[in-house]
């Protein structure tokens, strides 16, 4: 696959920043949140960061960083990791308070050497601005008064505080914490995260606490009395959602220049579970390695090399050698980790832990801890669940092996590779069945006590009335019904894997929902239900034997769970045979079709009501790759007039798009030297246009100004040099906007062509 | 239309001193030149003018055309006329586009074509109009 995404040049200067803003993806929302934040306003004083391990957390705040840099005689923004590696509370607040006052004078001078670079902390009070220095210079006394007298409380609350003191001369920030969980490990008499929650919630600066989820607010909320983030707004930093795990994997090839097609980057999107970290590592060893990354063979060669030795292995190793940082109870952690992983469900008793361990209970917790802390495992009081993330435990079992069970090397890694790339179609098959689930769970969700025409919870009654007819007429018959349900209000709802874990045997996680509400009001035992929704796959109507044996199975669960009062719906994407509508009637229990779903959703959905002629979004993308020659571009100038007849385009415009099509198709291939004598085209229907993109491999087509010689008006003919260029000036005349793209290898051509209003 | 239009042999007939050549579905640098090549073909038999039918041709390209400029060159240097017949929707807005409509004449069908040239040859005007 050529690399479609050209970056875009950066906006500002990266300082602190580890990738260009271009590959800085799916984070607009963070951002916006900590642009939020500003001195004296009257908005959030301050957002805590709740991020998911390898989720990119510190880049967001880097980046956020590197944007308020830019903005001059706005407030000075502070960027501070804090670190288990300065070992003790008194050395990490030292460090923050030279940290604090380099990054202020760094920019209140306009000059980034100084955050990557901190002068000494005298030094600093000399390149102060004149209205700065001042102040400067009696903290700096301060400091070094407290330090001598070695009062760590002192201390701590003088370099706090620097923030506070600066704002009150003047110099306002922002304050970006990083890694905050992580002050759990320092030493002193100081419990550093209560005083970090003190200062941050009662200072007139605003801060941005980030940190591990599973860590941050235990790290925060310690003391008799925790602090309370009232005037704090909170993001939940996920990995990323998978469109922009692809986009982030697409640019990085480019970026990298690493070659990779569609399937092998959606695998890595998919096998990285969107995580800016791996995906990053994944694509920087790449580059390194000059793997091409076109097959899932290479790609998983690749893997597993990373696994044994990359990035991916010396995070592992790092958070392991943290918790267990003697190697005998590392080597038993390890041990223990696999073995519970290898258990049913991944779990085992706590119990187990300590005496496999060897560990005493205060020994044990902080392992523990920090094992659920960093996403591991879970730990639930009485047993420990080893986390699913299949990086992990593809880590954890070739540890194992290689550590514990001490077999060859050879060996792991060749038996790693074929188990991962035999789990690569999987994978991808996983993923495209999770894609096209109807989303039951989310529908569940916003019933919300509505209510709704009774044929689209029946499958049988809808296809008596509604078979054949348009959405429209469809609408319009739904509006009339009399028969109404109300739909209970539901409070909980999620798959119902994570309440029978044997549901996993026989659905995707995603195809089953269980929703806990209220039918009628009051909120009472009486009025309490449990609606369980399943999706069976199918590409015809669902006969009386599937039927009965989902009719069976899911009261079985609700038995198993212990629901009392019980709502079973099933859902097939094309609906119920008469037999099995005999049967679901007679169970009561509720059917629907793909088509009722989505009217169904559409009904429930505030901007999308049926009876305002909305109709589910037509597929909106086609792509054809056609190879160079044999007038093959007739067969592209076919579909695009398929295409655009559905669109109603009339027959003039017609013939117009499919000449510049043509001409387009016969500029790729006289124009270049294409290394696959391949036209790749896209056709992208909008509600107002047709889109056609035309793309090849090789050398360039001539430039934009070259390509004007033949549109200044002049008549073509009996110009000599003019009639083997006509095509772009053909192209130019015909559709109503074209544009030339510049890609690394090749050349894009977009045309547009509008529909008349 | 085939894909490989260019692959079909030109089909031309004479009509006195008038040859018709017959484009066929798609009009591109292969069948371009297999007309341009009995168009000459048929100029250095002696035809004193020619009719292009277009009747069959649903496609015509740019590179297409650049060849019936030269058929036309051809034409006019052998002091030949030149009338397009049966022109179909696709071909009429290309043609228009790049100018050729201005060199040559445009006729309904083939019959409408010959008879033009005949008129032409009766009041002793060439039918090709001034470049």
């Amino acid at each position: 696959m050529s690399n479609e995404i050209p970056l875009q040049r950066s906006p500002h200067r990266r300082i602190l920043g580890r990738v260009a803003p271009d590959l800085f993806l799916g984070r607009s929302d963070a951002l916006a949140g900590i642009a939020s934040l500003a001195p004296h306003a009257s908005g959030p004083r301050g957002l805590l960061v709740l991020a998911a391990p390898a989720a990119g957390a510190s880049e967001l705040l880097r980046q956020a960083y590197d944007k308020f840099f830019q903005q001059h005689g706005a407030a000075s923004p502070i960027y501070f990791q804090w670190s288990r590696n300065d070992r003790t509370v008194a050395l990490a607040a030292r460090r923050f308070l030279h940290t604090f006052l380099a990054q202020l004078v760094a920019h209140r001078r306009d000059d980034p050497s100084f955050v990557n670079a901190p002068p000494p902390l005298r030094d600093l009070i000399d390149l102060a601005d004149p209205s700065d220095y001042e102040w400067i210079e009696r903290v700096v006394e301060a400091f070094e008064r407290a330090r001598d007298r070695a009062d760590e409380r002192a201390l701590v609350h003088l370099c706090l505080s620097a923030p506070q003191l600066a704002a009150a001369r003047g110099a306002r920030s922002l304050i970006l914490f990083d890694d905050v969980h992580s002050v759990d490990k320092l030493k002193g008499e100081v419990n550093l995260g209560i005083e970090i929650a003190q200062v941050a919630v009662h200072a007139e600066v605003p801060f941005v606490l980030s940190g591990l989820r599973r860590g941050l607010l235990d790290t925060l909320n310690g003391g008799d009395s925790p602090t309370r983030f009232d005037s704090f707004t909170t993001i939940n930093l996920e990995t990323l959602a998978d469109p922009d795990a692809r986009t982030l994997v697409d640019r990085l090839a480019y970026a990298r220049r690493v070659t990779l097609n569609e399937q092998t980057r959606d695998l890595i999107a998919q096998q990285f579970d969107g995580s800016p970290f791996y995906v990053s590592a994944f694509m920087q060893a790449a580059k390194r390695t000059g793997v091409e990354l076109t097959s899932f063979l290479n790609c998983q060669k690749l893997y597993v090399d990373e696994l044994m030795g990359g990035r991916a292995n010396r995070r592992f190793n790092a958070i392991l050698e943290e918790i267990a940082p003697v190697l005998t109870t590392r080597r038993a952690l390890v041990r223990v980790l696999h073995d519970s992983a290898v258990n049913a469900g991944g779990k085992s008793p706590a119990e187990a832990w300590r005496r496999r361990l060897e560990l005493e209970p205060e020994q044990l917790y902080p392992v523990m801890n920090a094992l659920h802390t960093h996403e591991l495992a879970s730990f639930n009081a009485t047993f420990m669940e080893i986390s699913a993330n299949p990086v992990w435990r593809d880590y954890l079992k070739a540890s194992y092996r290689l550590q514990v069970a001490a077999e060859p090397r050879a060996l792991v890694v060749a038996e790693t590779l074929l188990e991962t790339l035999k789990r690569a179609p999987q994978t991808m098959a996983r993923h495209y069945r999770r894609a096209s689930a109807l989303g039951l769970r989310e529908l569940l969700e916003r019933f919300d006590a509505q209510r709704v025409p009774a044929s689209l919870l029946h499958n049988d009654r809808f296809s008596r009335a509604y078979r054949g007819a348009d959405t429209e007429e469809a609408g319009a018959g739904l509006d009339a019904e009399t028969d109404l349900i109300r739909l209970p209000q539901v409070v909980h709802a999620a798959s119902c894997e994570s309440f029978h874990l044997a549901m996993r045997q026989v659905c995707d996680e995603e195809r089953c929902a269980v929703a806990h509400g209220f039918d009628a009001m009051p909120y009472a035992d009486a009025n309490e239900i449990v609606w369980i929704a399943a999706e069976i796959e199918g590409k015809m109507e669902i006969g009386r034997a599937l039927t009965e044996v989902w009719c069976d199975r899911l009261p079985q669960v609700a038995n198993a769970c212990g629901f009392r009062r019980v709502r079973l719906w099933l859902v097939s994407p094309e609906g119920f045979t008469a037999e099995a509508a005999e049967l679901l009637n007679e169970r009561d229990v509720f059917s629907s079709s793909r088509r009722q779903l989505e009217l169904l959703t559409a009904r429930l959905s505030p901007e999308g009501l049926i009876g305002e002629g909305a109709s589910p979004e037509p597929p909106d993308e086609f792509e054809m790759v056609i190879p160079m020659g044999g007038d093959t571009e007739l067969i592209a100038a076919h579909t695009v007039e398929q295409i655009a007849r559905r669109l109603k385009f009339m027959p003039e415009a017609i013939n117009q798009i499919k000449t510049a099509l043509v001409e387009a198709c016969i500029n790729a291939s006289e124009h270049s030297l294409s290394p696959d004598r391949k036209i790749y085209q896209r056709f992208r229907v909008e509600s107002d246009r047709l889109v056609v993109t035309v793309s090849s491999r090789g050398v360039r087509i001539p430039t934009a100004a070259q390509q004007g010689q033949n549109s200044n008006g002049h008549d073509p003919v009996g110009e000599s040099a003019g009639r083997r260029g006509w095509g772009l000036k053909l192209i130019r005349t015909l559709m109503d906007e074209v544009e030339f793209e510049r890609v690394d290898d090749g050349t894009r051509l977009r045309m547009t062509k509008f529909l008349p209003r | 239309m085939t894909d490989q239009a260019g692959e079909q042999p030109v089909r031309s007939e004479r009509a006195g001193d008038v040859a018709v050549v017959y484009a066929g579905e798609y009009l591109n640098k292969l069948s371009g030149e297999r007309v341009e090549r009995e168009c000459r073909r048929r100029l250095e038999e002696g035809c004193r003018a020619l009719v292009l039918d277009f009747r069959q041709t649903g496609m015509v390209n740019s590179i297409g055309v650049s060849i019936l400029l030269g058929v036309i060159d051809a034409a006019e240097r052998a002091g030949a006329s030149v009338v397009f017949s049966a022109v179909q929707h696709q071909a009429a807005q290309v043609f228009e586009m790049l100018g050729l409509t201005r060199h040559v004449r445009i006729a309904k069908n083939r019959t409408d074509a010959l008879a033009q040239i005949a008129n032409s040859a009766a009041v002793g005007v060439a039918p090709n109009k001034t470049k």
